[in-house]
């Protein structure tokens, strides 16, 4: 008798547990798609909900054409490399997935990322791609990546400041602009001449306009004089003429393009995901851009790019690849930039769209040229991480900036040789 | 060692049954990977791109004393948990010891304070940051009254100050529905004696309701200390994960974190920064339960 | 007579004051997610919306279809998780407070040990398990290993050590095995404990983000904070969309805990049930 009742006590949960268990297995697991398609998985990040809507269409655009693919987005919109990281470690990972150049090199090394070469036939035209975009995926003769779009900064200037503070035109020179702000700032109506997020990656190219060098041999070098010297007038702008502040202090959050929009700032220096932007948020607003003021008499602008890169565990890597030639092909990437959301890294097909004719793009394409790729091999995130936090301090004024660099440095080492 | 008798077999028997399930599930999904974060600790690892494991012995766990940063993250994870344990557990006791008093809509009041602990941390820390922006409802309230204004989420010198007020507010009423759940077994005969004695409300607090909670101050004490030493959805959403303004709201558990999904290849090192951050809870606690010399919880 | 008076308008200055600060976040984000994205950014500080709107609310209903899937989703997971954790918990928490075998101290203090470990340790070998088990972007998977709960192992021994014996003992005689006793008498008695279980374990699914954000990779199988992280992402400057959805996702928490309010404070009870 009380055996029986031991027992139901012991089924009862293992009951619910397999009722569970069972409904809701019915319920997931990747359903073999129907009438024999192959499905594939394309991870990236959010972006706008009008770039999703855009990107939804040109993927219906290669289904049509692909007829045996069905592609399906999953999108990743907070923490993307954290996650994409731990899908890989679990095998769930899409098939297909957004890279940024910056981020490559250290998943490269894993082995996580399938080699493109192979794939690649001589129609695909490999040289009609930006080649310093391209450079940004390789390594070694080997390509993992293809860019799908990349910007650079420019600087955005607000019309109507500028004519009330009567300037002509934007500035050229890293001096110009310096003078320029002077003009434009109010600090008792929170109106700064220059919005600044005080990062690494907004200032790359000035840091190592004086031939310093921010990575040497994958260690933090940047408290080099050279360095600190080159990026000294970045600190003294905010401490000095008090002409520059960050978005946060101006109460913008992590946002230059908010700080621009509401009036905080008259000059921003961003990239092209700041004109959709202000479309939507700021759509008053009257405003124009010009190439990056130069420093030292030399042009100089980060460029940022992102590309397609295929999940080396893939189980479809032929149907992969077909989704990859498609979106970074001619025709894919003509309809994915065309609304100006991203700018094309192939030549032709930025010739074809005429951003370099267009008023608020030109200056952006302009500076592809000469720009300073976001990328310095696999310790990059780590230097990064830390010369921003460190910086901040220097920017802040809480201390000399040579010495928060040297900190900075000391620790980026430190955690470089943890992870070695 | 006595035989068990017949009777004793059953009990236990059942005992098992009875713990059968936690202990499975406890076992698979909690002990198993923890020993397997014990193996973890010992290795260099790197989960991607095909599991690779390089015994390294000691080294994760010797490399915290050259790691700046490890420094950094005990050093904030210490001063916010010494801040915040105290303060929330007093609030608590004061809100719970006014909620008691027989007051007329203590009930309404109830309701209101338990708000925040109801609400999800991610949803909270947006709603904080929303009010702690440079133009946001904090600022404007301090210089309505001629306090001095702070840039309260980008100055590494009051980013951790932001987050604690934060979680003060936020746990401080769960605490309190603890205590007000013992406050209702403080017999009132107790407080009538005193009365008589000639006992004012703020002597019957401390010397009758204080003493009377010493249990439940134990246990809130304690889960204090877990909570605050595991610090990491509010500092992780505040710097978008990389513990900054300069490091200010770097916590241990971020740390881990960092090393585990961030930085590739020292999942290891994380775990070795993991266990260590598990004993010092460990030692917290146990110097806890020495401070309160109470027993009757455990 | 008249110091008691004082005495009670000074806690009431406490309640009021208090009361009023805890208020305060939820009214003003109330008050952001019915104002213009216009408002919101002019930094313009008023309780009141100048130009009240809707349009937010239905703006995350419309432009995220997906919000009912993810709904269900989380109601889902957070119910039966809740269940079983109801279940388990409390013949856990009975066991070690009332029946005695060998191994048992052990096992307390195995429990309460791994109430210390931080879940990030266990975040990835967990991981890797349910990667073995194939139960990765599953509901099981989000279920299972929060099906047990060791904070609540403790609190619900904390309940049954102070629980009357005689009840049981008056059980047994009517012929009432062990089992019996704990399903028919002990666990019906233990209601106000399971009820302030019921609402912690409830948030504590219903709020989680880490574990969903890892295991759960199908938009379809989201919970809503990652949906609301995702709509975050999305909408990065639109504090009024942001907050509107943190509304609607913290709705549902104040309906559960009004239904349970009753029982709440009597269950959570330390040293002994009257």
């Amino acid at each position: 008798m009380r055996h029986t009742k031991w027992l139901s006590a012991i089924g009862v949960p293992s009951l619910v547990l397999a009722t569970v268990l069972s409904g809701c297995g019915n319920d997931n697991g990747k359903e073999e798609t129907q009438s024999g398609k192959t499905e594939i998985v394309l991870s990236g990040w959010g972006g706008n909900p009008t770039e999703k809507k855009l990107l939804n269409e040109v993927l219906s655009d290669f289904e049509k054409e692909h007829p045996h693919i069905d592609v399906k987005l999953n999108t990743i919109s907070d923490q993307y490399m954290d996650v994409l990281k731990t899908r890989l470690i679990g095998g769930t990972a899409a098939d297909v997935f957004y890279l940024d150049a910056f981020e490559a090199p250290a998943l490269i090394e894993t082995g996580a990322v399938e080699p493109l070469n192979k794939y690649v036939t001589k129609e695909f035209d490999l040289a009609d791609f930006e080649k310093p975009m391209l450079d940004a995926f390789k390594e070694g003769e080997k390509l993992y990546g293809l860019p799908k779009d990349y910007s650079t900064l420019a600087l955005f200037y607000n019309k109507k400041m500028f004519k009330e503070a009567g300037i002509k035109e934007p500035p050229k020179t890293w001096e110009e602009m310096e003078a320029v702000a002077k003009k434009l700032t109010d600090q008792k109506k929170q109106v700064y001449g220059l919005g600044m997020l005080p990062q690494i990656e907004r200032m790359y190219y000035m840091a190592e306009s004086q031939d310093g060098q921010v990575i040497t041999d994958g260690r933090a070098t940047f408290a080099d004089d050279k360095v600190v010297d080159a990026i000294q007038p970045v600190v003294d702008m905010h401490i000095k003429d008090k002409t520059a502040a960050t978005p946060s202090e101006v109460g913008a959050g992590q946002s230059a393009g908010e700080m621009f929009g509401r009036g905080n700032a008259a000059m921003v220096m961003e990239g092209n995901w700041n004109i959709p932007f202000l479309e939507d948020t700021f759509p008053e607003l009257d405003y124009g851009t010009a190439e990056l003021p130069t420093v030292n008499g030399k042009k100089g602008t980060m460029s940022f790019a992102v590309g397609y890169a295929m999940n080396a565990e893939s189980e479809h890597k032929k149907e992969s690849w077909e989704l990859i030639e498609y979106l970074t092909g001619k025709e894919g990437m003509k309809k994915w930039t065309s609304k100006g959301f991203a700018l094309p890294t192939r030549k032709s097909v930025a010739t074809e769209l005429g951003f370099d004719q267009d008023e608020l793009r030109g200056p952006l394409v302009s500076g592809a040229e000469y720009a300073t790729v976001w990328q310095d091999g696999p310790t990059l995130p780590i230097v990064m991480n830390n010369f921003n936090n460190q910086f901040l301090s220097a920017y802040l004024g809480d201390r000399p900036l040579k010495e928060a660099l040297k900190d900075a440095e000391r620790q980026a080492n430190r955690e470089i040789k943890v992870t070695e | 060692m006595k035989m068990l008798s017949k009777k004793d077999r059953r009990e236990a028997g059942q005992g098992y049954l009875f713990l059968l399930p936690a202990l499975l599930v406890l076992g698979v999904f909690v002990i198993a990977p923890i020993l397997y974060a014990v193996f973890l600790s010992f290795h260099k690892v790197e989960l991607i791109g095909g599991a690779t494991y390089e015994f390294r012995g000691l080294d994760n766990f010797m490399k915290v004393t050259f790691d700046d940063r490890a420094i950094i993250a005990l050093k904030n994870t210490a001063i916010y948990v010494a801040i915040v344990v105290p303060t929330q557990t007093f609030l608590a006791l004061v809100l719970a010891a006014s909620l008691n008093a027989g007051l007329k809509g203590q009930k309404f009041f109830r309701i209101v304070y338990f708000l925040p602990t109801l609400t999800s941390s991610a949803v909270l820390t947006l709603i904080f940051m929303w009010m702690y922006n440079q133009n946001g409802l904090i600022n404007y309230v301090l210089k309505f009254l001629n306090l001095p204004t702070y840039n309260w989420i980008g100055d590494p010198d009051v980013a951790l100050i932001a987050i604690m007020i934060m979680n003060i507010w936020a746990t401080a009423p769960f605490f309190m529905v603890i205590y007000l759940a013992a406050l209702q077994d403080i017999p009132d005969s107790h407080y009538e004696a005193a009365e008589l004695d000639g006992a004012g409300p703020i002597q019957k607090f401390w010397h009758i309701t204080v003493p009377n909670l010493r249990p439940v101050t134990s246990f809130v004490v304690i889960m204090g200390l877990i909570g605050t030493f595991q610090l990491f959805d509010q500092s992780y959403i505040f710097s978008g994960g990389s513990g900054g303004p300069n490091n200010s709201t770097l916590t241990v558990v971020l740390l881990i974190y960092q090393y585990a999904f961030k930085t590739l290849g020292t999942m290891g090192y994380a775990t070795a920064i993991a266990f260590m951050l598990a004993i010092i809870i460990l030692v917290a606690t146990l110097l806890q339960r020495k401070f309160s010399k109470e027993e009757s919880l455990y | 007579m008249k110091k008691r008076t004082a005495g009670r308008k000074a806690l009431y200055v406490i309640l009021v004051v208090y009361a009023i600060i805890t208020v305060i976040p939820f009214l003003w984000a109330l008050s952001s997610s019915f104002k213009t994205l216009g408002e919101i950014v002019s930094g313009s500080i008023n309780f009141i919306p100048k130009e009240f709107t809707l349009d937010n609310y239905k703006q995350i209903f419309t432009r995220e279809p997906l919000f009912g899937r993810w709904l269900f989703n989380s109601l889902f997971i957070a119910t039966v998780g809740t269940l079983l954790n109801l279940l388990f918990n409390s013949m856990a928490g009975y066991a070690l407070a009332r029946l005695s075998f060998p191994g048992k101290k052990s096992i307390f203090l195995m429990i309460l040990a791994v109430l210390m470990i931080p879940f990030q340790v266990t975040l990835i070998p967990n991981f890797l398990i349910l990667k073995e088990l194939g139960w990765l972007n599953s509901y099981q998977g989000m279920i299972i290993p929060g099906a047990v709960n060791a904070t609540f192992i403790f609190m619900m021994r904390q309940f049954f050590i102070n629980f009357p014996k005689e009840v049981e003992e008056a059980a047994a005689i009517d012929g009432l095995g062990r089992f019996g006793t704990f399903f028919r008498i002990v666990l019906p008695l233990a209601k106000p404990a399971l009820a302030a279980q019921t609402i912690f374990v409830f948030m504590a699914f219903w709020n989680d983000f880490m574990r969903p954000l890892i295991i759960l990779s199908d938009q379809d199988m989201f919970t809503l904070p990652l949906g609301l992280n995702s709509f975050k992402g999305q909408f990065i400057s639109f504090w009024n969309y942001i907050m509107a959805a943190s509304m609607v996702f913290t709705l549902p928490i104040i309906v559960l805990y009004a239904f349970f309010n009753r029982y709440f404070v009597k269950g959570i009870k330390f040293t002994g049930d009257k």
